[in-house]
């Protein structure tokens, strides 16, 4: 089952043009394209393209992730796709030795997708970072500071405090005058 | 500039009317007074600097390993007579203005302090991951300005006595000292304290060193001896750290602090006296327990936030009262078991 | 916009005039259209989830001690119309459970057996207009389909020279009996192809008698091949990749549109499968609890026969 908002229906993908195939149209040519994308997320483990096929290929890459592990390597229909969807043979092993060890235990999709900033001036194609989780390069997003100690923050959490602390003593102060009151009516 | 002018004049006219209704202490000399008594251990203070550098003879060399940001790297130092400032000169501009405190073999070291042996230094500021270290030094040199702003702020005839400030604690929200002020009733307007703050403030401009100095207790006693707060404490200070007494100046201001303490009081972006409450102490009798606000210009804030931590630092600081005794005198203390902020 | 989001709606306009959605969104400007068209392309795997872990689909009835069991791995093909709607925009969990009910209720009063596409069966239907006012029809299964209660299957026999199919709803309450006269599966899904076969192989006798299948043993396939009639046909049936048709004897062109129009890379479509049927967790997880109540009532029916047989006694 896939972990994460995928399309109802598939994007049409513009035709491709491939370096031994020529031009693919249609739904041929999208398989293509995606079986490029496929390759290339499992080689390099993060890809940077037009953010629609980073989406597409989501579910693709995820759906051959979750097939290997559900059937392992010694089924047949298993092995025909990971045949189909990698071009590269040698990323089958990869596949079966890295991949599914790694994402057996994950109870959360396998793959971050990201949008990057449209260049400008360019062509105003919106791009996306799509990377398998748990991959060895550096983090896309970058790291937060830990800025709890910096003098202003530690002086305005005291501040915090010291006038949560008074509002609460008011209060008790305001509820004991008027029970008392009550009490003497 | 002539904002401060008016404000300067305002309180010392302030000052100068209530003068008729002070009487005068009963230590006070008649022809003490502070610049004069500042002068003097102003002028121990540095014979006593040449002394220490005379007794070195030889220019021994020590290898310094500096971590990086930027980079680490092995700079070749004189022993004795370098310091982390002068490590920072020959790497980086940035690193000269933001360093407030060094980390010498993984202990707190002053910039201006010089280094003894081959070590390893990293340069430590206001915004590093864990700045707890810095802070501490932070408050406790605020303190020391704000001895400072005491004694040179009032008029000559006010013979000022600094007694001594507590442990910085930052939660508290305002760091303290104590000091007798000669002044009876006085209750400070805000007039007053803008004054005292614009004194304050000038520091930053001046760019004053924070200048550390191990002396003997007798060469300490004899800087102090006309504060007779200072001069009671230094013998329990010299009894738990074997006839030492470490002393700073900033700018011709000298005092008794452990330290570690920032390079600079350029590196005070923000001061504010805030408020001045009167104190019944058992050792000292009464005195003034004078609070402010600081923030290093290294760090921003809104005026808004400010204001709301100026308000807060206005409340008494309920800091130990000075005392006599080891256990609670202020100028012991450690800085090494102070990180828990 | 926010009131289209959601794609379940009742269909008020197919039997109302009002002014409906559809029709205002073709009237409004064409750059309005892309707003105010359903936002129907997501579906966040937690709004599923949320439902399917609600109060409603933890059944109290059921006995906590048999949840954990091995269900057989042919069950989804014994019993398909339990899996709900792949299409997600048909989805409802909530009459989805509400439906499984009701099958499961209709099943302990019906015996609805094990059946396959290519099995010869006997229906017996209640009708008034019929002399014992209930028709009984056998013929063969071309078809299975359907989900929830509106699940079917199409017999078709040979009436006198005349071909007749007769789709049945399963759990239509008309329905009297299913019975199986010859349990078999074929090497096709669909046996459309057999209206353009010589009648001889859609003909079966209505007082055929029962072939039993021995327990325990697989369902058997019968690997028969249809000899089709020349063309026309109603369908172009050279290009659906049927296995079990003899060879079709057309002229070249018919096999070479065919292998154009043939899209062999469909079964590599992981996602396309992934849309269009219901994916493993979620099919294991109602075929456990299919396997639950089959079992309860399977306890329950040997409970009522044991007591009849008592009071018979």
């Amino acid at each position: 089952m896939l972990r994460f908002p995928y399309r109802a229906r598939p994007r049409k993908m513009s035709r491709q043009r491939l370096p031994e195939e020529g031009i693919i149209v249609g739904q041929e040519g999208r398989l293509q394209r995606l079986r490029q994308l496929v390759t290339g997320l499992v080689r390099y483990e993060r890809i940077e393209t037009v953010y629609q096929h980073c989406d597409e290929t989501r579910g693709y890459a995820e759906r051959l992730i979750h097939t290997a592990i559900r059937n392992g390597d010694q089924h047949q229909h298993t092995m025909e796709m990971a045949d189909y969807w990698l071009n590269e043979k040698d990323l089958i092993y990869k596949l079966f030795d890295v991949l599914v060890p790694r994402y057996q235990n994950y109870s959360s999709a396998f793959t971050n997708i990201y949008r990057t900033p449209i260049v400008y001036p360019g062509r105003g194609t919106e791009m996306g970072i799509l990377e398998l989780k748990g991959n060895p390069w550096p983090d896309v997003l970058p790291k937060q500071r830990d800025n709890r100690y910096v003098i202003s923050n530690v002086l305005l959490q005291a501040a915090r405090k010291d006038y949560n602390t008074s509002k609460e003593s008011r209060k008790t102060k305001n509820e004991l005058n008027s029970s008392s009151e009550n009490s003497e009516t | 500039m002539a904002a401060s002018m008016s404000c300067k004049n305002v309180f010392q006219k302030i000052s100068s009317a209530s003068r008729s209704n002070l009487k005068r202490s009963y230590c006070q000399s008649i022809n003490l007074t502070n610049a004069e008594v500042r002068r003097k251990r102003n002028e121990i203070f540095e014979t006593e600097k040449k002394r220490q550098l005379g007794l070195i003879t030889r220019m021994e060399k020590i290898q310094v390993d500096v971590k990086g940001p930027p980079e680490d790297c092995t700079l070749i130092m004189n022993k004795g007579i370098s310091t982390p400032f002068n490590c920072s000169m020959h790497i980086q501009e940035l690193l000269v203005n933001r360093s407030a405190l060094a980390l010498v073999n993984g202990e707190p070291w002053d910039m201006h302090r010089p280094l003894k042996e081959d070590c390893s230094i990293e340069f430590l500021h206001f915004l590093d991951e864990d700045p707890r270290i810095v802070n501490k030094a932070f408050w406790r040199s605020c303190c020391l300005v704000l001895g400072h702003v005491l004694e040179t702020a009032l008029q000559n005839q006010y013979y000022v006595e600094l007694c001594s400030f507590p442990k910085p604690h930052l939660q508290s929200g305002s760091f303290v000292y104590d000091a007798d002020l000669k002044l009876k009733d006085w209750k400070p307007t805000t007039a007053e304290l803008n004054c005292l703050t614009r004194v304050g403030h000038k520091l930053h401009h001046l760019d004053l060193k924070f200048e550390r100095l191990e002396v003997d207790a007798s060469i300490a006693l004899d800087m102090f001896q006309d504060n007779r707060f200072k001069s009671q404490q230094i013998p329990f200070i010299a009894e738990s750290s074997g006839s030492k007494v470490v002393v700073y100046r900033v700018g011709d201001h000298v005092d008794i602090s452990s330290g570690p303490c920032i390079a600079s009081t350029n590196q005070i972006g923000r001061f504010n006296v805030t408020a001045a409450h009167q104190i019944d102490t058992p050792d000292y009798g009464k005195l003034y327990r004078v609070q402010g606000l600081g923030l290093p210009s290294q760090v921003m804030m809104h005026y808004w936030s400010y204001d709301i931590l100026r308000r807060r630092a206005g409340k008494f600081n309920t800091a130990p009262l000075p005392r006599l005794k080891m256990e609670s005198s202020p100028q012991t203390d450690d800085n090494n078991t102070e990180i828990s902020t | 916009m926010a009131s289209y989001s959601r794609r379940i709606l009742p269909c008020f306009w197919k039997t109302t005039k009002l002014l409906t959605f559809e029709d205002s969104a073709r009237r409004v400007p064409c750059r309005y259209h892309q707003e105010l068209l359903p936002t129907r392309n997501y579906l966040l795997p937690e709004t599923v989830e949320e439902h399917r872990k609600s109060e409603l689909s933890k059944h109290p009835e059921l006995p906590p001690s048999i949840t954990s069991e091995n269900v057989p791995a042919d069950f989804r093909f014994v019993y398909p119309e339990f899996l709900p709607d792949p299409q997600y925009d048909r989805r409802d969990s909530i009459r989805e459970r509400l439906e499984r009910e009701d099958m499961y209720r209709r099943r302990a009063v019906i015996d609805i057996p094990e059946f396959y596409v290519g099995s010869i069966m006997a229906v017996t239907v209640s009708d008034q207009y019929s002399p014992n006012k209930e028709n009984r029809f056998v013929g063969i299964c071309i078809d299975r389909g359907g989900v929830g209660l509106r699940a079917f299957f199409i017999l078709r026999n040979v009436v006198d020279g005349q071909g007749i199919e007769i789709m049945y709803e399963m759990y239509n309450p008309t329905l009297q009996s299913i019975q199986v006269l010859k349990l078999e599966k074929r090497v096709d899904d669909k046996l459309y192809y057999l209206r353009d076969a010589p009648q001889e192989y859609s003909t079966f006798p209505f007082d055929m008698d029962p072939i039993p299948v021995p327990k325990g043993s697989t369902v058997p396939v019968n690997k028969m091949k249809v000899q089709l009639n020349p063309r026309p046909w109603l369908e172009r049936w050279e290009r659906q990749d049927l296995q079990g048709v003899e060879d079709l004897k057309l002229e070249q062109r018919f096999y070479d549109k065919a292998a154009k129009v043939a899209k062999p890379w469909e079964k590599y479509d992981l996602m396309k499968w992934y849309r269009e049927n219901t994916n493993e967790e979620e099919r294991d997880s109602i075929m456990q609890e299919v396997h639950q109540r089959k079992r309860l009532t399977d306890i329950e029916k040997s409970k009522r026969k044991t007591k009849l047989a008592e009071r018979k006694r």
